[in-house]
């Protein structure tokens, strides 16, 4: 049922579409029949600028957030602050605080529900688990059902939370360009405070399930340093004054491979620091740092490439702004054997360990006395021009950038999502599983794992990962030759079952 | 938490979005034709989001769109939950309905007794602001009677 699309020397693998999102990786052929190049697309959703030109620029919170339905927050939160620097008004000390409330919460809930039942299947039942344990029962099969309540309880309360502050949990209405619509009262702070330390000792303990399960198993410790998941890119990340991470606000710094800083910038310089390659063969856009150049898929200091996401924050950070995250941060260093860290599947321990941070931040939020002052918008005053915006969405940086008429109208709308600022270091990793694993006339089984671990460690935003139909990815590999004669094909079913003919 | 129901329609997609927005319009359609004790939710969630909408009902219909790229646009597939194998593999990336639905079991959630899908052959849903393809909306009186049939043969078993 796959999609399978052969040139003469190329290789789709195409998972049907629709199901569970939809990325395809494409394998070339060299002339010897060896693996010459592979690449995961994203598909991207079409129509963005047309569809915004003409529309007012206060509706873009609602329409960004709308686009995607799982990450609408991080869209909306980018949209208000896009429209904060399109009118030039600065939001009050309090809207501020409620604004990286609603988001810090947001990020403890993706961030968990990551964790337990989306890597959960490569790292806490195993990499080498049979395929039919490899999903979210063998998950919960071996952290226990008391556990998955918890999740599902924890998920449930922090959304209230988004609810009760932003109006609605899957598209908030909340952000208006110099401030938020609705002042959080006593009551909800309360509550706020309530579920934000239970969000603490809950993300404390994912802490423990990660030092248990994966940390005591050498054999996983040894999959993350291992070559294979190892690319030595620069790093990007929003950082606070301090260069701690924040997932609201702040300011964009760039590390070198060797960790030294090589770009701290305002968030409307972006476009002198970051460009976009485009390749012929594929409509996926590949960001690459202005300073240092494309010099194709390739890493080290030389090559621009470099990469968003949990583990480039903390990478990119000189440590984290609450203690207990602190003292992660310099464990997994520690570990890792310092800093930066190369190991894209190292992703799944940053995520635990800001999923601490968020929750700590979360709390300090909740507790500030100022959280119920009424003053929480700016009104604008200013003739709009254009603006831009970021968050780090729990996928990496997030870039709105908006130009719009004096009446406050799109003529342009431009974003650049976490998987694109990803896309060319995700390329290598597809690129690095495929080389190791795939020849002429052979594909091994092993390579549908090993990529599939690869880009999940980036857990790469498809835009079009919707919901329903059946869960599994289908993948169909077809190996052909250069003159594309089909040598080999592997197909791997809902059920998990791979077949070769 | 969803009040007690015995069968509820869960409409899937994004308005926004081309032949995505069949569950939207069906949704619409289905509020206007179903008994008082049907309830139709249309929701742009996903993955284990859906967790929200599955609890609490006998009998759970979900209306949404697919591409298999097998079958013409406005072709409408009707799927038993076991048609299909019921705890896929894994996933690259989000866990999808059925993996959200053996979860929620798993964690003794109330769960339907019975779900079924009902889903529209699209043929684009990735572009913003698109037109809904016209077979694709052709096929909402379709998709209205699958409903209606369900719907009216359900079993009459209390919630729990």
């Amino acid at each position: 049922m796959s999609k399978v699309k052969v040139a003469s020397n190329r290789i789709t693998i195409d998972p049907i579409t629709r199901l569970e999102g939809h990325g395809k990786i494409e394998i070339f052929l060299n002339d010897q029949g060896k693996v010459d190049r592979a690449f995961f697309q994203v598909p991207e959703l079409r129509g963005f600028e047309q569809f915004t030109r003409g529309r007012p620029a206060e509706d873009m919170p609602q329409i960004t957030s709308r686009i995607c339905g799982v990450c609408p927050t991080a869209h909306h939160m980018a949209s208000a602050k896009t429209l904060d620097d399109l009118y030039k008004v600065d939001p009050p000390p309090t809207a501020k605080k409620i604004r990286e409330l609603v988001y810090s919460t947001f990020m403890v809930e993706d961030h968990a529900l990551h964790f337990y039942f989306l890597g959960g299947p490569d790292f806490v039942v195993g990499p080498s688990a049979p395929a039919a344990e490899r999903n979210v029962l063998g998950v919960i099969g071996k952290v226990g059902v008391e556990v998955g309540k918890k999740v599902i309880a924890m998920r449930r309360r922090l959304r209230d939370v988004i609810s009760s502050i932003g109006g609605k949990v899957v598209h908030p209405v909340l952000g208006l360009p110099g401030g938020v619509a609705k002042r959080v009262t006593p009551e909800m702070q309360a509550n706020c405070q309530e579920v934000a330390t239970d969000a603490i000792a809950f993300a404390t303990f994912t802490l423990q399930v990660f030092n248990d399960i994966v940390l005591a198993n050498k054999d996983y410790v040894n999959l993350i340093v291992s070559d294979a998941f190892t690319h030595k890119t620069y790093y990007m990340g929003q950082m606070d004054a301090n260069n701690h991470p924040n997932f609201y606000d702040g300011s964009i710094r760039v590390v070198s491979p060797e960790g030294q800083e090589v770009a701290n910038f305002a968030a409307q310089d972006y476009l002198e620091h970051v460009a976009e390659h485009v390749e012929p063969w594929s409509y996926t856009k590949f960001c690459f740092l202005k300073s240092v150049g494309w010099k194709g898929f390739t890493d080290g200091p030389e090559s621009g490439i470099y990469s968003v996401a949990p583990l480039a924050r903390l990478n990119a950070a000189d440590g984290m702004a609450t203690p207990l995250a602190q003292k992660a941060y310099e464990q997994m260093y520690e570990t890792l054997g310092g800093k930066p860290a190369h190991h894209t599947l190292a992703n799944h321990w940053a995520r635990v360990i800001e999923l601490l941070y968020a929750a700590e931040r979360m709390k300090e939020l909740a507790d500030d006395p100022e959280l119920t002052d009424p003053n929480i918008r700016t009104l604008p005053t200013e003739t709009p021009r254009e603006g831009v915006g970021i968050v780090e969405a729990p996928r990496g940086t997030l870039f709105h950038h908006y130009v719009t008429d004096d009446r406050g109208v799109i003529e342009k709308a431009n974003l650049i999502v976490a998987t694109q600022n990803n896309s060319a270091r995700i390329a290598m990793s597809v690129e690095k599983a495929a080389k190791g694993l795939v020849t002429r006339d052979k594909v091994s089984d092993g390579l549908l794992n090993m990529v599939e671990m690869a880009f999940r460690a980036y857990d790469p935003c498809h835009a079009c990962a919707t919901h329903s139909l059946p869960g599994s990815m289908p993948l169909l590999v077809s190996v052909r030759d250069k003159d594309g004669k089909p040598l080999h094909t592997l197909r791997r079913d809902f059920d998990g079952t791979v077949h070769h003919a | 938490m969803h009040e007690c129901c015995s069968a509820r329609l869960l409409c899937l997609g994004n308005d926004l979005l081309a032949d995505d927005a069949f569950g939207y319009v069906a949704a619409e359609e289905l509020r206007q034709r179903m008994p008082y004790d049907v309830e139709v939710v249309f929701t742009a969630n996903t993955g284990i989001g859906l967790i929200d909408h599955l609890g609490q009902a006998t009998l759970l219909v979900v209306i949404d769109t697919v591409v298999t790229g097998s079958a013409d646009p406005g072709t409408v597939h009707v799927l038993d939950e076991g048609d299909l194998s019921s705890v896929p593999g894994g996933s690259p990336h989000y866990i999808g309905l059925f993996e959200t639905l053996a979860l929620g079991r798993k964690l003794e959630m109330a769960m339907p007794d019975r779900l079924v899908i009902v889903a529209v052959e699209a043929s684009d849903n990735m572009t913003l602001g698109g037109e809904m393809h016209p077979a694709v909306r052709a096929a909402l009186p379709v998709v209205l009677e699958r409903v209606t049939e369900l719907v009216s043969a359900r079993r009459k078993i209390p919630c729990a």
